[in-house]
């Protein structure tokens, strides 16, 4: 079951714009992320997507049907909330068996489903508790069951790991894509959490202020940002006033081969965006395998497990570096604050300012 | 909260202080009531329960106070629904209008209720409103509007929205959620509201004094009937029909601390937020 948008928009009450023109397709058993800051309006585009809000102009196709103005009751989408939203005065299994019983599914079959929905979220034992009686980990998973009772054509999760201490949000996380790959359900899920997003998408689309920047695999979103938020909000990054020309970087006085797929750029003032893990140190010059940024003077040097994170200050320019290096080089080279290094750029990517 | 077992003597002075008042106010008009009700025995407080005027005034009060119910139930729902859920112009200006009735004196709204459908009134109504039964219950609906509304509001009020999404997103209709999902977060409040709509409609007498006409047989409710035997100076009579208002009072007391419990004890359950 695919799912396209097409130039979707939305605004509260006539106000800015919560999702701008935005466009997107899913392929049928792919698990989409959509990543944000909290108000980036991915919420809302979920809701838009459920029905559960009308978009004030676009298209909403699922599966190719054009579902723009149906209620949510006509999408067929199954949707956990971040807050479980469970029927507090249903037992689980009554939960999980509501979709099954709007739908008329005879008594017999309804139970049959739920035993086997409990015993995907390995919840087996516990049908007639009540939610209150659970756990927040087992209570999302019951939402989750109860999303999926009705097999649903598209799973849509808004949070739903937000409300969970780290070590279930991570349990819960490699179950999630166990049951969905296994039922190849196509899925959306809303998340602030790029480790999340990381862990889960085959896709991940980034959004910021309600527009769609850009959607792509993880590591390509990491490696090679397109915009300047995508590269901020996707783990720390050091962006660097530089200028391309021909086929060489310019940061200073030092001189970088320009990565390939930026000619475009050519001639313009860019800036150039190097992952702290990408930042080599050395006592000099010629030790550095990468290319020459400049030397720096060191600022601080602390452990961040399993790494070191230490900030320099290029002489050049003044501006602050973050590199994060091996304990065990940290040592040997002996960074102490206020000491001469030099500075090298591993891969790195360049940005239109 | 916390609770404090009295030591100091100001502490048992307080609470001696709280419970004469209560004693006073409370306590000596039920007691002092029935003991006027019993004075000459029970052969009178009998043959005062074999009084027709008696029964149809009972009947008069509990048919007309069960429909004012009713009505106020339904539409104190529908009114607590469109203030939690929907943010319209004017919206405080008729939130704050639902307190009126608990605000105005009631044979105002008696008299308003004569001059909008009495003879001349604004509406003057084919068929007689005022002095006859449509009227008696009209101004009970208006002094216990406010009940069902009151209790639901906080309630739906602190009711995610979430929760009914989750059961449209689940092919539930609009009136299955209300059904199944809803009415059992909200039906502890809506039977208080209703058990407070009810007892005010018991007592209710300034309003109904005024656009009924008080005529015996008739349009005359219990609380109608012990004024009258009152000033027929009937006091065994207007006794115990207090009595029996009384115990059925406390009835409706004992049934809204039940409630109030069960109402306190659901509110501590983890709502979905």
């Amino acid at each position: 079951m695919s799912i396209a948008l097409n130039q979707v928009n939305k605004s509260y009450g006539g106000q800015q714009p919560v999702v701008r023109d935005v466009s997107l397709n899913i392929e049928s058993g792919e698990l989409f992320v959509l990543l944000g800051a909290s108000g980036s309006g991915k919420s809302t585009l979920l809701r838009l997507i459920a029905g559960l809000l009308i978009p004030d102009s676009g298209q909403i196709l699922l599966n190719g049907r054009d579902v723009t103005h149906l209620s949510p009751q006509e999408r067929r989408t199954g949707f956990v909330f971040q807050n479980y939203s469970l029927f507090q005065h249903m037992t689980v299994a009554q939960n999980i068996a509501f979709g099954l019983e709007v739908k008329r599914v005879p008594k017999p079959e309804r139970a049959r489903r739920v035993q086997e929905l409990l015993e995907l979220i390995e919840l087996p034992e516990l049908g007639g508790r009540l939610p209150k009686q659970l756990s927040g980990g087992q209570q999302q998973r019951v939402a989750l069951a109860r999303a999926l009772a009705y097999t649903p054509d598209v799973l849509l999760l808004d949070e739903p790991f937000g409300a969970l201490d780290v070590k279930i949000r991570g349990q819960l996380r490699q179950n999630l894509r166990e049951i969905q790959q296994r039922l190849g359900v196509t899925t959306i899920l809303v998340t602030h959490d790029q480790d999340e997003a990381f862990e889960l998408a085959d896709r991940i689309g980034v959004i910021d202020k309600g527009e769609l920047l850009e959607v792509g695999r993880a590591d390509q979103l990491y490696r090679q940002p397109q915009h300047r938020f995508t590269a901020t909000f996707l783990g720390r990054v050091n962006l660097i006033q530089a200028q391309r020309n021909g086929t060489h970087v310019h940061v200073g006085e030092n001189s970088l081969p320009a990565p390939a797929n930026t000619e475009a750029l050519s001639g313009q003032a860019v800036e150039l965006a190097l992952r702290p893990e990408a930042v080599e140190l050395s006592r000099t010059a010629e030790a550095l395998s990468g290319h020459l940024l400049g030397s720096a003077i060191v600022e601080s040097c602390v452990f961040a497990a399993p790494l070191e994170r230490v900030q320099v200050r290029l002489e050049a320019d003044g501006s602050t570096l973050e590199a994060l290096i091996p304990p065990e080089l940290a040592r040997q080279l002996q960074l102490r604050p206020g000491e001469r290094v030099f500075v090298g750029a591993g891969d790195f990517h360049l940005l239109g300012v | 909260m916390r609770e404090i077992t009295p030591r100091s003597w100001p502490a048992f002075a307080l609470i001696f202080i709280v419970l004469a008042y209560a004693l006073l106010l409370l306590g000596f008009p039920f007691v002092v009531i029935i003991q006027r009700a019993f004075s000459e025995g029970i052969a009178p407080i009998l043959e005062t329960f074999t009084d027709p005027d008696l029964h149809h005034a009972l009947w008069v009060t509990f048919v007309f106070g069960s429909i004012a119910v009713s009505i106020n139930a339904v539409f104190g729902l529908i009114t607590a629904w469109v203030l939690v859920r929907h943010r319209f112009v004017g919206r405080g200006f008729f939130d704050a209008l639902v307190d009126i009735p608990f605000v105005f004196a009631t044979p105002i709204a008696g008299y308003a209720v004569i001059l909008l459908f009495g003879r001349n009134g604004w509406f003057d109504p084919p068929f007689p409103i005022v002095f006859a039964y449509p009227a008696i219950l009209l101004v009970e609906i208006f002094v216990a509007l406010p009940f069902v509304t009151r209790e639901i509001q906080p309630v739906l009020g602190a009711l995610n929205p979430e929760y009914e999404e989750a059961a449209y997103t689940a092919g539930a209709s609009r009136w299955m959620t209300f059904r199944r999902i809803l009415l059992p977060e909200i039906w502890t409040a809506l039977l208080y509201g209703v058990v407070l709509t009810f007892a005010r409609t018991i007592g209710e007498f300034g309003a109904v004094s005024v656009v009924s006409g008080s005529m015996k047989g008739y349009t005359e409710t219990s609380t109608i009937f012990v004024f009258r035997t009152l000033n027929d100076r009937n006091e065994i009579a207007a006794y115990s029909v207090s009595v029996l208002l009384c115990i059925i009072s406390v009835g409706i007391l004992l049934v809204m601390n039940g409630l109030k419990s069960r109402f306190s004890a659901s509110s501590q359950q983890p709502k979905v937020a």
